[in-house]
């Protein structure tokens, strides 16, 4: 019984419970950096690694957080993890750094995060709080993904995934159609795959 | 002078930070539906940038990096802002009951606002002066509340017209934020 | 006793929370510190060797960057900031002399895309090579270097940071000798 609930914790962050397209919650930095598929790819891997972290020792120390001072202990330790990410990128992936910019650090007002501390990981044991972020974390991957790729190629015509370039669109790939790597077509992306999804069933109208 | 003019326009209108950088989406697409609500999150939201700023500017000049503890700044930053929406959030509720129950839950979510943080962020990295900084923030959180305002107006429109059904409510709204975008980028030309 | 713990226990935890944090990023920093350092060491120095091909080793001193190669002294460097649209333009600037630009080298910049942010474009950033530090100006100012269309303020920034920079390290240089 507790390995379907692990799977079901599990698979629910993917699609029933996808962060960006059904909770809608931590849009800002995902449209952001979502101009490129490296930078998508970057940024998944900062929030699953703070998402983990936080699910982990809030779930770990639940029962001992005195309840008053939760949401700023909640705060704190989020915090205590994003910086661990900017430090470690900083380092280790400068190019990256550079290109996730005021995003990276900005992971630490995601909603999706501070979210699954209160809703989750406060009041679940721990194993089901990792598959949780573990879950809510791949939703997120997949679903920014999916917008990076459609920004990226259409906006350049071209894809590359850490300086390989995979392809080049014949018509596309000379004349691009730029708005898509501009903050507008961002919104105009993220208003028709919802509107898709919805259509599609995947997802419900409201 | 002529910086700040430019920094000032810059934040709030080329650079805005709903349609052109992405901050401050959650309220955006929670609040604007009616415009009076817009206007008071708005005004809450550029105060609370304003106050942030300064603080975080002193923090930053006079703590973090003569003790040179400059990757404190994400903790201490957020933990600033956590309390002042708090100070903020029991002063609007003890001056104006109305306003505190018209704005409701998205007055403590002020503090996960990434236009907040975003300000003093970027503030930082531009390694502003305190005039700067301050200009900067106004500018930022005029150019919300204007798009704010706006968004409100047309949503007010929307809630009567007649979308398809997958496009109702959210996706529609991402389309209008597109097409505000798009008038935006014509203040490009006015610097 | 009871009810005293009590009340002072949230004060306590949130203290103990904090103070571990703190332990852990200073922990963190220590170990990822050097690395930052060197990060932008490296990458300083890769710009300098595109600048000056011959180069095989530099020297720093007073904010001034003097490149040599193995039998001769090539020029000079140093770091400048433009005030652009979206913010900072950091720019390196090479000297092939007091009185010649060797070249430019835009490190980073948030301009905006297509159009201000095209000063990282080779296209613009050539203008300067070889120029005299004294055309170094925008055409419509009267000097030779075009700006972006529909981007002069980021094409200014650029320019003016060069220009005022130059002018001071030459003069810094000229005091030395």
């Amino acid at each position: 019984m507790k390995t379907t609930s692990f799977w079901k914790e599990f698979t629910k962050g993917m699609v029933i419970s996808n962060p960006l397209f059904v909770l809608v919650l931590g849009l800002c930095p995902a449209l952001a950096v979502s101009t490129s598929v490296d930078n998508a790819l970057g940024m998944s891997i900062g929030v699953t690694f703070v998402l983990l972290g936080s699910n982990i020792i809030i779930s770990a120390i639940r029962k001992i957080i005195p309840n008053m001072v939760r949401i700023p202990i909640f705060i704190v330790i989020i915090a205590t993890f994003v910086t661990i990410v900017n430090l470690v990128f900083h380092a280790y992936v400068p190019s990256l750094y550079e290109s996730l910019g005021i995003y990276l650090p900005l992971i630490v007002v995601n909603c999706i995060i501070l979210g699954r501390a209160e809703a989750f990981a406060s009041k679940n044991p721990l194993l089901h709080s990792i598959a949780d972020a573990l879950g809510i974390s791949i939703g997120f991957m997949l679903a920014l993904l999916i917008i990076s790729f459609l920004r990226e190629t259409l906006g350049t015509g071209s894809l590359s995934i850490f300086g390989a370039n995979l392809f080049t669109l014949p018509i596309l790939g000379e004349h691009p159609m730029a708005v898509f790597v501009l903050p507008p077509g961002a919104f105009l992306l993220m208003g028709l795959l919802l509107a898709l999804l919805r259509r599609l069933g995947v997802i419900k109208s409201e | 002078m002529n910086n700040l003019i430019t920094i000032f326009l810059s934040m709030a209108l080329l650079n805005n930070f709903i349609l052109a950088k992405f901050l401050g989406l959650c309220p955006f697409f929670g609040v604007s539906k009616k415009l009076s609500n817009a206007l008071s999150m708005g005004v809450a939201v550029t105060l609370v940038m304003f106050i942030a700023t300064v603080a975080t500017w002193f923090i930053n000049h006079y703590i973090l990096i003569p003790f040179d503890v400059q990757y404190m700044d994400i903790v201490i930053y957020i933990l600033v802002i956590a309390s002042l929406v708090q100070i903020v959030e029991m002063a609007i509720k003890r001056t104006n009951l109305t306003l505190y129950n018209a704005l409701g839950i998205y007055l403590p979510l002020i503090t996960t606002n990434c236009a907040v943080l975003g300000i003093t962020l970027i503030n930082a990295t531009e390694a502003y002066s305190l005039l700067e900084s301050v200009v900067c923030s106004l500018g930022g959180g005029i150019g919300f509340t204007l798009v704010l305002i706006i968004m409100s107006g047309i949503r007010e429109r929307l809630e009567l017209a007649d979308s398809p059904m997958s496009m109702k409510g959210l996706p529609v709204a991402l389309l209008t934020a597109m097409l505000l975008g798009l008038t935006f980028f014509g203040f490009g030309g006015m610097i | 006793m009871k009810a005293t713990l009590k009340k002072i226990f949230p004060v306590f935890f949130v203290t103990l929370v904090v103070f571990m944090a703190v332990a852990l990023l200073s922990w963190t920093n220590s170990i990822t510190k050097d690395k930052i350092e060197f990060q932008e060491e490296e990458q300083i120095q890769s710009m300098l060797g595109e600048m000056f091909p011959d180069m095989s080793r530099y020297a720093f001193e007073d904010d001034i960057y003097t490149i040599y190669s193995d039998e001769a002294r090539l020029g000079y460097a140093f770091l400048t900031l433009g005030k652009g649209y979206g913010g900072n333009i950091n720019i390196l600037v090479g000297l092939e002399n007091e009185t010649t630009i060797k070249g430019i080298s835009i490190i980073s910049q948030t301009e905006t895309p297509g159009l201000g942010a095209r000063v990282s474009g080779s296209s613009f950033m050539d203008e300067f090579t070889g120029l005299n530090i004294g055309d170094v100006a925008l055409t419509q100012d009267g000097g030779q270097i075009d700006a972006i269309t529909g981007a002069t303020i980021s094409s200014r920034a650029v320019v003016d940071a060069v220009k005022a920079t130059a002018v001071e390290k030459v003069k810094s240089l000229q005091e030395k000798e």
